[in-house]
Protein backbone atom coordinates (compact mmCIF):
# COMPACT_ATOMS: atom_id res chain seq x y z
CA UNK A 1 0.00 0.00 0.00
CA UNK A 2 1.38 3.47 -1.00
CA UNK A 3 1.71 5.85 1.76
CA UNK A 4 0.90 3.38 4.17
CA UNK A 5 3.51 5.04 6.47
CA UNK A 6 1.73 8.43 6.19
CA UNK A 7 -1.65 7.28 6.55
CA UNK A 8 -0.66 5.49 9.65
CA UNK A 9 0.75 8.94 10.98
CA UNK A 10 -2.27 10.70 10.33
CA UNK A 11 -4.27 8.46 12.20
CA UNK A 12 -1.90 8.24 14.75
CA UNK A 13 -2.23 11.97 14.99
CA UNK A 14 -6.15 12.03 14.47
CA UNK A 15 -6.73 9.46 16.71
CA UNK A 16 -5.45 12.11 19.23
CA UNK A 17 -8.89 14.27 18.34
CA UNK A 18 -11.15 11.24 19.13
CA UNK A 19 -11.29 11.51 23.04
CA UNK A 20 -8.41 12.96 24.37
CA UNK A 21 -7.70 16.19 22.93
CA UNK A 22 -9.85 19.01 22.16
CA UNK A 23 -12.48 17.04 20.28
CA UNK A 24 -12.79 19.41 17.50
CA UNK A 25 -13.91 16.40 14.93
CA UNK A 26 -11.10 15.92 12.96
CA UNK A 27 -11.29 12.27 13.66
CA UNK A 28 -15.12 12.05 12.49
CA UNK A 29 -15.37 10.21 9.08
CA UNK A 30 -15.79 13.17 6.99
CA UNK A 31 -12.55 14.85 7.91
CA UNK A 32 -10.48 11.81 7.81
CA UNK A 33 -11.76 10.21 4.83
CA UNK A 34 -11.54 14.02 3.02
CA UNK A 35 -7.35 14.22 4.73
CA UNK A 36 -6.88 10.53 3.27
CA UNK A 37 -8.30 10.89 0.31
CA UNK A 38 -6.39 14.08 -0.06
CA UNK A 39 -2.84 11.74 0.58
CA UNK A 40 -3.47 9.00 -1.67
CA UNK A 41 -4.60 11.19 -4.43
CA UNK A 42 -8.23 10.05 -4.33
CA UNK A 43 -10.09 12.92 -2.93
CA UNK A 44 -13.76 11.91 -4.27
CA UNK A 45 -13.21 8.53 -3.03
CA UNK A 46 -12.16 10.23 0.27
CA UNK A 47 -15.57 12.35 0.37
CA UNK A 48 -18.07 9.61 -0.63
CA UNK A 49 -16.47 7.07 1.92
CA UNK A 50 -15.94 9.48 4.61
CA UNK A 51 -19.97 11.22 3.97
CA UNK A 52 -21.06 7.32 3.90
CA UNK A 53 -19.59 5.89 7.21
CA UNK A 54 -20.74 9.12 8.95
CA UNK A 55 -24.18 8.52 7.63
CA UNK A 56 -24.51 4.79 8.66
CA UNK A 57 -23.11 5.34 11.90
CA UNK A 58 -24.62 8.80 12.63
CA UNK A 59 -26.41 7.38 15.51
CA UNK A 60 -23.22 5.69 17.78
CA UNK A 61 -23.15 8.33 20.59
CA UNK A 62 -20.46 7.81 23.60
CA UNK A 63 -23.11 7.94 26.60
CA UNK A 64 -21.10 7.33 30.20
CA UNK A 65 -18.75 4.42 29.29
CA UNK A 66 -20.04 3.27 25.99
CA UNK A 67 -17.20 2.85 23.45
CA UNK A 68 -18.69 3.69 20.10
CA UNK A 69 -17.22 1.70 17.27
CA UNK A 70 -13.76 3.33 16.16
CA UNK A 71 -15.10 5.64 13.13
CA UNK A 72 -11.88 6.75 12.31
CA UNK A 73 -9.79 3.51 12.06
CA UNK A 74 -13.24 2.53 10.10
CA UNK A 75 -13.25 5.85 7.59
CA UNK A 76 -9.41 6.10 7.27
CA UNK A 77 -8.66 1.95 6.45
CA UNK A 78 -11.97 1.81 4.25
CA UNK A 79 -10.91 5.73 2.32
CA UNK A 80 -6.97 4.06 1.43
CA UNK A 81 -8.31 0.48 0.47
CA UNK A 82 -11.21 1.65 -1.75
CA UNK A 83 -8.96 4.38 -3.25
CA UNK A 84 -6.34 1.27 -3.55
CA UNK A 85 -9.12 -0.63 -5.51
CA UNK A 86 -10.81 2.00 -7.48
CA UNK A 87 -6.37 2.54 -8.92
CA UNK A 88 -6.53 -0.93 -9.59
CA UNK A 89 -9.98 -0.57 -11.82
CA UNK A 90 -12.39 -1.96 -9.54
CA UNK A 91 -15.81 0.28 -9.78
CA UNK A 92 -15.97 2.82 -7.13
CA UNK A 93 -19.22 1.92 -5.66
CA UNK A 94 -18.51 -1.90 -5.16
CA UNK A 95 -14.61 -1.00 -4.15
CA UNK A 96 -16.36 1.28 -1.52
CA UNK A 97 -18.78 -1.20 -0.25
CA UNK A 98 -16.05 -4.09 -0.24
CA UNK A 99 -13.58 -1.28 1.74
CA UNK A 100 -15.99 -0.46 4.37
CA UNK A 101 -16.86 -3.86 5.19
CA UNK A 102 -13.08 -5.22 5.65
CA UNK A 103 -12.54 -1.68 7.72
CA UNK A 104 -15.98 -2.32 10.34
CA UNK A 105 -14.15 -5.74 11.73
CA UNK A 106 -10.57 -3.90 12.25
CA UNK A 107 -12.46 -0.80 13.42
CA UNK A 108 -14.10 -2.79 16.46
CA UNK A 109 -10.74 -4.40 17.39
CA UNK A 110 -9.31 -0.84 17.52
CA UNK A 111 -12.39 -0.02 19.96
CA UNK A 112 -11.70 -2.97 22.24
CA UNK A 113 -8.27 -2.00 22.28
CA UNK A 114 -9.05 1.63 23.60
CA UNK A 115 -10.96 0.02 26.06
CA UNK A 116 -7.94 -1.84 27.20
CA UNK A 117 -5.81 1.45 27.43
CA UNK A 118 -8.33 2.98 29.33
CA UNK A 119 -8.26 -0.01 31.98
CA UNK A 120 -4.70 0.94 32.00
CA UNK A 121 -5.19 4.55 32.62
CA UNK A 122 -6.78 3.49 36.28
CA UNK A 123 -2.80 2.87 37.30
CA UNK A 124 -1.57 6.17 35.51
CA UNK A 125 -4.65 7.95 37.84
CA UNK A 126 -3.57 6.13 40.64
CA UNK A 127 -0.17 7.29 40.10
CA UNK A 128 -1.14 10.59 39.71
CA UNK A 129 -2.82 10.44 42.88
CA UNK A 130 0.24 9.58 45.06
CA UNK A 131 2.73 12.50 42.91
CA UNK A 132 -0.18 15.14 43.71
CA UNK A 133 -0.01 13.55 47.53
CA UNK A 134 3.55 13.43 47.71
CA UNK A 135 4.20 17.05 46.25
CA UNK A 136 5.54 15.82 42.74
CA UNK A 137 3.80 18.37 40.79
CA UNK A 138 5.56 18.29 37.45
CA UNK A 139 5.56 14.86 37.87
CA UNK A 140 1.72 15.11 38.14
CA UNK A 141 1.53 17.22 35.22
CA UNK A 142 3.84 14.76 33.19
CA UNK A 143 1.33 11.88 33.38
CA UNK A 144 -0.36 13.92 30.51
CA UNK A 145 2.06 13.73 28.34
CA UNK A 146 2.79 10.23 28.45
CA UNK A 147 -0.41 9.23 28.50
CA UNK A 148 -1.15 11.28 25.09
CA UNK A 149 2.38 9.69 23.79
CA UNK A 150 0.72 6.07 24.67
CA UNK A 151 -2.62 7.14 22.83
CA UNK A 152 -0.61 8.04 19.70
CA UNK A 153 1.35 5.01 19.62
CA UNK A 154 -1.55 3.44 20.07
CA UNK A 155 -3.76 5.19 17.21
CA UNK A 156 -0.62 4.60 15.03
CA UNK A 157 0.16 1.30 15.35
CA UNK A 158 -3.63 0.23 15.36
CA UNK A 159 -3.93 1.85 12.10
CA UNK A 160 -0.61 0.66 10.46
CA UNK A 161 -1.30 -2.62 11.51
CA UNK A 162 -5.09 -1.93 10.17
CA UNK A 163 -4.15 -0.61 6.63
CA UNK A 164 -1.29 -3.20 6.74
CA UNK A 165 -4.63 -6.11 6.59
CA UNK A 166 -6.90 -4.06 4.49
CA UNK A 167 -4.45 -4.30 1.71
CA UNK A 168 -3.94 -7.73 2.25
CA UNK A 169 -7.87 -8.79 2.14
CA UNK A 170 -8.12 -6.11 -0.52
CA UNK A 171 -6.44 -8.82 -2.87
CA UNK A 172 -9.34 -11.06 -2.22
CA UNK A 173 -11.33 -8.19 -4.57
CA UNK A 174 -9.68 -9.53 -7.66
CA UNK A 175 -11.26 -12.94 -6.99
CA UNK A 176 -14.47 -12.27 -6.99
CA UNK A 177 -16.78 -13.06 -9.86
CA UNK A 178 -18.55 -10.01 -12.15
CA UNK A 179 -21.73 -10.62 -10.81
CA UNK A 180 -20.55 -10.87 -7.08
CA UNK A 181 -19.21 -7.09 -8.03
CA UNK A 182 -22.21 -5.92 -9.43
CA UNK A 183 -23.70 -7.50 -5.93
CA UNK A 184 -20.91 -4.60 -3.92
CA UNK A 185 -22.60 -2.13 -6.71
CA UNK A 186 -26.18 -2.52 -5.95
CA UNK A 187 -25.32 -2.47 -2.43
CA UNK A 188 -24.01 0.33 -2.27
CA UNK A 189 -27.23 2.38 -3.09
CA UNK A 190 -28.99 0.23 -0.02
CA UNK A 191 -26.07 1.70 2.50
CA UNK A 192 -27.69 4.45 1.58
CA UNK A 193 -30.98 3.54 2.21
CA UNK A 194 -29.45 2.01 5.54
CA UNK A 195 -27.74 5.48 6.20
CA UNK A 196 -30.89 7.26 6.13
CA UNK A 197 -32.62 4.84 8.09
CA UNK A 198 -29.48 5.83 10.71
CA UNK A 199 -30.86 9.47 10.38
CA UNK A 200 -33.93 8.58 10.45
CA UNK A 201 -33.98 6.84 14.08
CA UNK A 202 -31.78 9.58 15.21
CA UNK A 203 -33.69 12.28 14.40
CA UNK A 204 -37.18 11.71 14.14
CA UNK A 205 -40.08 10.95 16.06
CA UNK A 206 -43.63 10.56 15.69
CA UNK A 207 -45.00 14.47 16.10
CA UNK A 208 -42.00 15.46 13.99
CA UNK A 209 -42.62 12.56 11.03
CA UNK A 210 -45.05 15.15 9.21
CA UNK A 211 -41.66 17.41 8.67
CA UNK A 212 -39.75 14.43 7.35
CA UNK A 213 -42.97 13.69 4.77
CA UNK A 214 -42.99 17.27 4.00
CA UNK A 215 -39.31 17.47 2.94
CA UNK A 216 -39.57 14.74 0.96
CA UNK A 217 -42.58 15.62 -1.40
CA UNK A 218 -41.03 19.46 -1.45
CA UNK A 219 -37.67 18.56 -2.55
CA UNK A 220 -39.29 15.92 -5.37
CA UNK A 221 -40.95 18.60 -6.76
CA UNK A 222 -37.65 21.10 -6.95
CA UNK A 223 -36.02 17.86 -8.51
CA UNK A 224 -38.93 17.69 -11.09
CA UNK A 225 -38.39 21.42 -11.88
CA UNK A 226 -34.94 20.68 -12.21
CA UNK A 227 -33.50 22.99 -9.19
CA UNK A 228 -29.76 22.46 -8.49
CA UNK A 229 -28.82 20.48 -5.61
CA UNK A 230 -27.25 23.51 -3.54
CA UNK A 231 -30.24 25.28 -4.10
CA UNK A 232 -32.59 22.35 -2.11
CA UNK A 233 -29.73 22.33 0.20
CA UNK A 234 -29.90 25.80 0.93
CA UNK A 235 -33.81 25.76 1.09
CA UNK A 236 -33.61 23.33 3.36
CA UNK A 237 -31.30 25.37 5.39
CA UNK A 238 -33.04 28.29 5.39
CA UNK A 239 -36.32 26.51 6.37
CA UNK A 240 -34.50 24.90 9.16
CA UNK A 241 -33.12 27.75 10.59
CA UNK A 242 -36.71 29.31 10.55
CA UNK A 243 -38.36 26.58 11.97
CA UNK A 244 -35.56 26.93 14.89
CA UNK A 245 -35.57 30.20 15.38
CA UNK A 246 -39.49 29.59 15.76
CA UNK A 247 -38.56 26.82 18.46
CA UNK A 248 -35.89 28.93 20.16
CA UNK A 249 -38.34 32.01 20.91
CA UNK A 250 -40.68 29.29 22.14
CA UNK A 251 -37.62 28.15 24.58
CA UNK A 252 -37.70 31.17 26.03
CA UNK A 253 -41.00 31.94 26.77
CA UNK A 254 -41.44 28.42 28.28
CA UNK B 1 1.00 37.85 61.52
CA UNK B 2 -1.58 34.90 60.95
CA UNK B 3 -2.36 33.28 57.06
CA UNK B 4 -6.07 34.77 58.15
CA UNK B 5 -5.01 38.47 57.90
CA UNK B 6 -2.97 37.91 54.38
CA UNK B 7 -4.95 39.87 51.48
CA UNK B 8 -6.60 36.66 49.62
CA UNK B 9 -4.86 35.44 47.03
CA UNK B 10 -6.62 36.47 43.53
CA UNK B 11 -6.12 34.20 39.75
CA UNK B 12 -4.59 36.26 36.78
CA UNK B 13 -5.84 36.30 33.76
CA UNK B 14 -2.90 34.09 32.53
CA UNK B 15 -3.96 31.61 35.11
CA UNK B 16 -7.46 31.45 33.64
CA UNK B 17 -6.60 31.37 30.29
CA UNK B 18 -3.83 28.27 31.13
CA UNK B 19 -7.03 26.58 32.44
CA UNK B 20 -8.80 27.24 29.75
CA UNK B 21 -6.23 25.56 27.21
CA UNK B 22 -5.59 22.14 29.46
CA UNK B 23 -9.44 22.13 29.59
CA UNK B 24 -8.96 20.78 25.84
CA UNK B 25 -7.02 17.74 27.90
CA UNK B 26 -9.56 17.60 30.18
CA UNK B 27 -10.56 13.92 28.60
CA UNK B 28 -6.94 12.85 27.79
CA UNK B 29 -6.62 10.08 30.96
CA UNK B 30 -10.10 8.73 30.79
CA UNK B 31 -9.86 5.54 33.19
CA UNK B 32 -12.68 3.01 33.91
CA UNK B 33 -12.04 3.78 37.45
CA UNK B 34 -13.08 7.21 38.23
CA UNK B 35 -13.27 8.63 34.62
CA UNK B 36 -12.28 12.45 34.15
CA UNK B 37 -10.93 13.30 37.59
CA UNK B 38 -6.80 13.25 36.61
CA UNK B 39 -8.11 15.84 33.92
CA UNK B 40 -10.63 17.88 36.58
CA UNK B 41 -7.04 18.03 38.66
CA UNK B 42 -4.57 18.82 35.45
CA UNK B 43 -7.19 21.40 33.97
CA UNK B 44 -7.30 23.45 37.66
CA UNK B 45 -3.62 22.84 38.41
CA UNK B 46 -1.96 26.21 37.45
CA UNK B 47 -4.93 27.92 39.28
CA UNK B 48 -4.06 25.51 42.14
CA UNK B 49 -0.44 26.55 42.23
CA UNK B 50 -1.41 30.35 42.31
CA UNK B 51 -3.60 29.74 45.14
CA UNK B 52 -1.96 27.31 47.61
CA UNK B 53 1.64 28.69 47.93
CA UNK B 54 2.38 26.24 50.38
CA UNK B 55 3.59 22.71 49.21
CA UNK B 56 1.21 20.70 51.45
CA UNK B 57 -2.10 22.70 50.93
CA UNK B 58 -1.49 22.55 47.05
CA UNK B 59 -0.94 18.78 47.60
CA UNK B 60 -3.91 18.66 49.64
CA UNK B 61 -6.21 20.45 46.83
CA UNK B 62 -4.86 18.49 43.73
CA UNK B 63 -5.59 15.20 45.93
CA UNK B 64 -9.36 16.79 46.80
CA UNK B 65 -9.73 17.19 42.86
CA UNK B 66 -8.90 13.72 42.41
CA UNK B 67 -12.09 12.36 43.06
CA UNK B 68 -14.52 10.86 40.49
CA UNK B 69 -15.61 13.22 37.40
CA UNK B 70 -17.73 12.29 34.42
CA UNK B 71 -19.12 14.46 32.44
CA UNK B 72 -19.41 15.84 28.58
CA UNK B 73 -15.78 17.70 27.57
CA UNK B 74 -17.55 20.73 26.39
CA UNK B 75 -20.29 21.43 29.06
CA UNK B 76 -17.68 20.39 31.27
CA UNK B 77 -16.58 24.15 31.55
CA UNK B 78 -19.59 25.31 33.48
CA UNK B 79 -18.11 23.39 36.27
CA UNK B 80 -14.78 24.58 35.70
CA UNK B 81 -14.80 28.04 35.71
CA UNK B 82 -17.23 27.74 38.41
CA UNK B 83 -15.04 25.40 40.74
CA UNK B 84 -12.24 27.92 40.08
CA UNK B 85 -14.70 31.02 41.35
CA UNK B 86 -15.17 29.11 44.23
CA UNK B 87 -11.67 27.87 44.79
CA UNK B 88 -10.81 32.10 44.61
CA UNK B 89 -13.55 32.54 46.95
CA UNK B 90 -12.25 29.74 49.39
CA UNK B 91 -9.22 32.19 50.09
CA UNK B 92 -11.21 34.93 51.08
CA UNK B 93 -12.89 33.25 54.09
CA UNK B 94 -11.47 32.31 57.87
CA UNK B 95 -9.80 29.07 58.18
CA UNK B 96 -12.49 27.26 59.83
CA UNK B 97 -15.04 28.01 57.00
CA UNK B 98 -13.06 26.83 54.14
CA UNK B 99 -13.42 23.67 54.97
CA UNK B 100 -17.27 24.30 54.61
CA UNK B 101 -16.54 25.38 51.09
CA UNK B 102 -14.46 22.76 50.42
CA UNK B 103 -18.01 20.63 50.81
CA UNK B 104 -19.45 22.84 48.76
CA UNK B 105 -17.15 22.32 45.68
CA UNK B 106 -17.42 18.66 45.61
CA UNK B 107 -21.47 19.39 45.86
CA UNK B 108 -21.57 21.65 43.44
CA UNK B 109 -19.24 18.86 41.01
CA UNK B 110 -21.18 16.30 41.88
CA UNK B 111 -24.72 17.62 41.66
CA UNK B 112 -23.75 19.18 38.19
CA UNK B 113 -22.07 16.81 36.17
CA UNK B 114 -25.26 14.66 35.64
CA UNK B 115 -27.47 16.89 34.44
CA UNK B 116 -25.04 18.85 32.01
CA UNK B 117 -23.60 15.34 30.45
CA UNK B 118 -27.23 14.57 29.37
CA UNK B 119 -27.39 17.96 27.50
CA UNK B 120 -24.27 18.01 26.48
CA UNK B 121 -24.56 14.52 25.38
CA UNK B 122 -27.89 15.49 23.73
CA UNK B 123 -27.26 18.83 22.49
CA UNK B 124 -23.55 18.04 20.71
CA UNK B 125 -23.46 13.88 20.21
CA UNK B 126 -27.15 13.48 19.29
CA UNK B 127 -28.14 17.04 17.46
CA UNK B 128 -25.25 19.50 16.61
CA UNK B 129 -22.88 17.45 15.08
CA UNK B 130 -25.73 15.28 13.22
CA UNK B 131 -26.99 18.57 12.07
CA UNK B 132 -23.35 19.31 10.61
CA UNK B 133 -22.61 15.83 9.14
CA UNK B 134 -26.03 15.43 7.38
CA UNK B 135 -25.74 18.86 5.93
CA UNK B 136 -22.07 17.86 4.82
CA UNK B 137 -23.27 14.19 3.53
CA UNK B 138 -26.19 15.85 1.74
CA UNK B 139 -23.95 18.75 -0.03
CA UNK B 140 -21.28 15.52 -0.86
CA UNK B 141 -24.07 13.62 -2.27
CA UNK B 142 -26.16 16.73 -4.68
CA UNK B 143 -24.32 16.12 -7.59
CA UNK B 144 -23.88 19.55 -7.54
CA UNK B 145 -19.81 18.95 -6.73
CA UNK B 146 -18.07 18.62 -9.35
CA UNK B 147 -15.32 16.02 -9.26
CA UNK B 148 -11.58 17.61 -7.92
CA UNK B 149 -13.07 20.99 -7.82
CA UNK B 150 -12.88 22.10 -3.94
CA UNK B 151 -14.58 19.42 -2.54
CA UNK B 152 -12.89 19.98 0.37
CA UNK B 153 -14.54 22.75 1.12
CA UNK B 154 -17.64 20.35 2.59
CA UNK B 155 -15.55 18.76 5.23
CA UNK B 156 -13.97 22.53 5.96
CA UNK B 157 -17.66 23.81 5.97
CA UNK B 158 -18.62 20.54 8.60
CA UNK B 159 -15.15 21.49 11.04
CA UNK B 160 -15.96 25.05 10.75
CA UNK B 161 -19.68 25.26 11.73
CA UNK B 162 -19.35 22.49 14.59
CA UNK B 163 -16.13 24.42 16.21
CA UNK B 164 -18.52 27.30 15.80
CA UNK B 165 -20.82 25.74 18.35
CA UNK B 166 -18.24 24.07 20.18
CA UNK B 167 -15.97 26.50 21.07
CA UNK B 168 -18.38 28.85 21.95
CA UNK B 169 -19.98 26.54 24.50
CA UNK B 170 -16.44 26.38 25.93
CA UNK B 171 -15.98 30.05 26.28
CA UNK B 172 -19.56 30.49 26.97
CA UNK B 173 -19.15 28.39 29.92
CA UNK B 174 -15.89 28.55 31.14
CA UNK B 175 -16.61 32.53 31.39
CA UNK B 176 -19.88 32.27 32.62
CA UNK B 177 -19.14 29.59 35.38
CA UNK B 178 -16.05 31.79 36.76
CA UNK B 179 -18.29 34.93 36.57
CA UNK B 180 -21.20 33.48 38.72
CA UNK B 181 -19.77 30.42 40.27
CA UNK B 182 -22.44 28.37 42.15
CA UNK B 183 -25.07 30.62 40.47
CA UNK B 184 -24.00 29.39 37.08
CA UNK B 185 -26.38 26.49 37.65
CA UNK B 186 -29.36 28.30 37.49
CA UNK B 187 -27.97 30.80 35.09
CA UNK B 188 -28.35 26.89 33.20
CA UNK B 189 -31.00 27.49 31.51
CA UNK B 190 -31.45 30.84 29.99
CA UNK B 191 -28.67 30.00 27.03
CA UNK B 192 -32.06 27.75 25.52
CA UNK B 193 -29.69 24.66 24.96
CA UNK B 194 -33.05 22.64 24.40
CA UNK B 195 -34.61 24.86 22.16
CA UNK B 196 -31.52 24.77 20.07
CA UNK B 197 -31.85 21.02 20.34
CA UNK B 198 -35.52 20.94 19.32
CA UNK B 199 -35.07 23.66 16.34
CA UNK B 200 -31.84 21.75 14.81
CA UNK B 201 -33.30 18.39 14.80
CA UNK B 202 -35.90 19.15 12.71
CA UNK B 203 -33.69 21.04 10.60
CA UNK B 204 -31.94 17.93 10.37
CA UNK B 205 -35.17 16.28 9.47
CA UNK B 206 -35.24 18.44 6.25
CA UNK B 207 -31.95 17.32 5.60
CA UNK B 208 -32.62 13.88 5.55
CA UNK B 209 -35.93 14.46 2.82
CA UNK B 210 -33.60 15.93 0.65
CA UNK B 211 -30.86 13.49 0.56
CA UNK B 212 -33.05 10.47 0.35
CA UNK B 213 -34.14 12.59 -2.93
CA UNK B 214 -31.02 13.09 -3.88
CA UNK B 215 -29.31 9.74 -3.51
CA UNK B 216 -32.26 8.73 -6.12
CA UNK B 217 -31.89 11.63 -8.65
CA UNK B 218 -30.17 9.80 -10.87
CA UNK B 219 -32.94 7.56 -12.32
CA UNK B 220 -35.34 11.19 -13.33
CA UNK B 221 -32.91 11.92 -16.34
CA UNK B 222 -33.86 8.55 -17.85
CA UNK B 223 -36.90 7.68 -17.07
CA UNK B 224 -39.78 8.97 -14.70
CA UNK B 225 -41.74 6.43 -13.68
CA UNK B 226 -38.45 4.17 -13.35
CA UNK B 227 -37.31 6.98 -10.60
CA UNK B 228 -40.69 6.86 -8.94
CA UNK B 229 -40.24 3.28 -9.05
CA UNK B 230 -36.80 3.08 -7.21
CA UNK B 231 -37.78 5.79 -4.76
CA UNK B 232 -40.80 3.62 -3.29
CA UNK B 233 -38.66 0.59 -3.30
CA UNK B 234 -35.65 2.35 -1.48
CA UNK B 235 -38.18 4.48 0.38
CA UNK B 236 -39.72 0.81 1.71
CA UNK B 237 -36.18 -0.30 3.01
CA UNK B 238 -35.51 2.96 5.07
CA UNK B 239 -38.57 1.98 6.84
CA UNK B 240 -37.44 -1.71 7.20
CA UNK B 241 -34.04 -0.45 8.43
CA UNK B 242 -35.28 1.91 10.87
CA UNK B 243 -37.33 -0.48 12.03
CA UNK B 244 -34.33 -2.55 12.65
CA UNK B 245 -32.00 0.21 14.10
CA UNK B 246 -35.25 0.80 16.29
CA UNK B 247 -34.85 -2.86 17.57
CA UNK B 248 -31.20 -2.15 18.38
CA UNK B 249 -29.44 -3.96 16.10
CA UNK B 250 -26.44 -2.38 15.74
CA UNK B 251 -25.52 -0.61 12.22
CA UNK B 252 -22.26 -2.76 11.45
CA UNK B 253 -24.23 -6.03 11.57
CA UNK B 254 -27.34 -4.56 9.33
CA UNK B 255 -23.94 -3.25 7.17
CA UNK B 256 -23.25 -6.69 6.26
CA UNK B 257 -26.77 -7.76 5.92
CA UNK B 258 -27.75 -5.17 3.14
CA UNK B 259 -24.44 -6.38 1.33
CA UNK B 260 -25.72 -9.74 1.35
CA UNK B 261 -29.06 -8.32 -0.15
CA UNK B 262 -27.23 -6.55 -3.07
CA UNK B 263 -25.59 -9.85 -3.74
CA UNK B 264 -28.86 -11.50 -4.18
CA UNK B 265 -30.27 -8.43 -6.23
CA UNK B 266 -27.31 -9.46 -8.62
CA UNK B 267 -27.70 -13.01 -8.55
CA UNK B 268 -31.24 -12.62 -9.46
CA UNK B 269 -31.46 -13.44 -13.10
CA UNK B 270 -34.51 -10.71 -14.24
CA UNK B 271 -33.13 -7.68 -12.66
CA UNK B 272 -31.40 -5.54 -15.27
CA UNK B 273 -30.33 -2.13 -15.05
CA UNK B 274 -28.39 -1.05 -12.01
CA UNK B 275 -29.68 1.94 -10.50
CA UNK B 276 -27.29 5.38 -11.23
CA UNK B 277 -25.18 6.97 -8.55
CA UNK B 278 -24.00 10.10 -8.67
CA UNK B 279 -20.12 8.63 -9.03
CA UNK B 280 -19.61 9.82 -12.55
CA UNK B 281 -16.32 10.13 -13.22
CA UNK B 282 -14.95 9.19 -9.85
CA UNK B 283 -11.19 8.10 -9.80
Amino acid sequence: MEHWIAISLLLGFLSLDATAVGQFMLSRPIAVGALVGLLTGHPEVGLLVGALVELIWIGEVPVGSHLPADLLILAGVATALAGELVQGGAPPEAAMTFAIGTAIPLAILSTELEGLLRRLHVRWAHFAQRMAGSGHFGTFDGVNTFVLLGLFLKGLLTAAASLFIAHLVGKLFRLLPDRAVDGLYYAHWLLLALGCSAAIDLMVEKKTSPFLVLSIVTALTAAFFQIPGVWMVSGALLAGFILTLIYAGKGETA
Amino acid sequence: MSPDDKAPLRLTFLDLLQCFLRSFFLQAVWNMERYLNYGFAFVLAPALKRLYPVREDRAQALTRHLEYFNTHPYMASFVLGAVLRMEEEKQTLPRPKQKQKEDEINALKVGMMGPIAAMGDNLFWATVRPYCGLLAITLILSQSFAPGTRAWIIPALFLAVFNVAHLGVRGLGFLQGYRQGDQVVLALRKYGFQAAIRGLKLASILLVGVLIVFVNMGELDREVGLFILKLSFFSALVGLFTFALHRKIAPGQLYYAVVLIGLILAYWPELSTPPVLPLEGVK
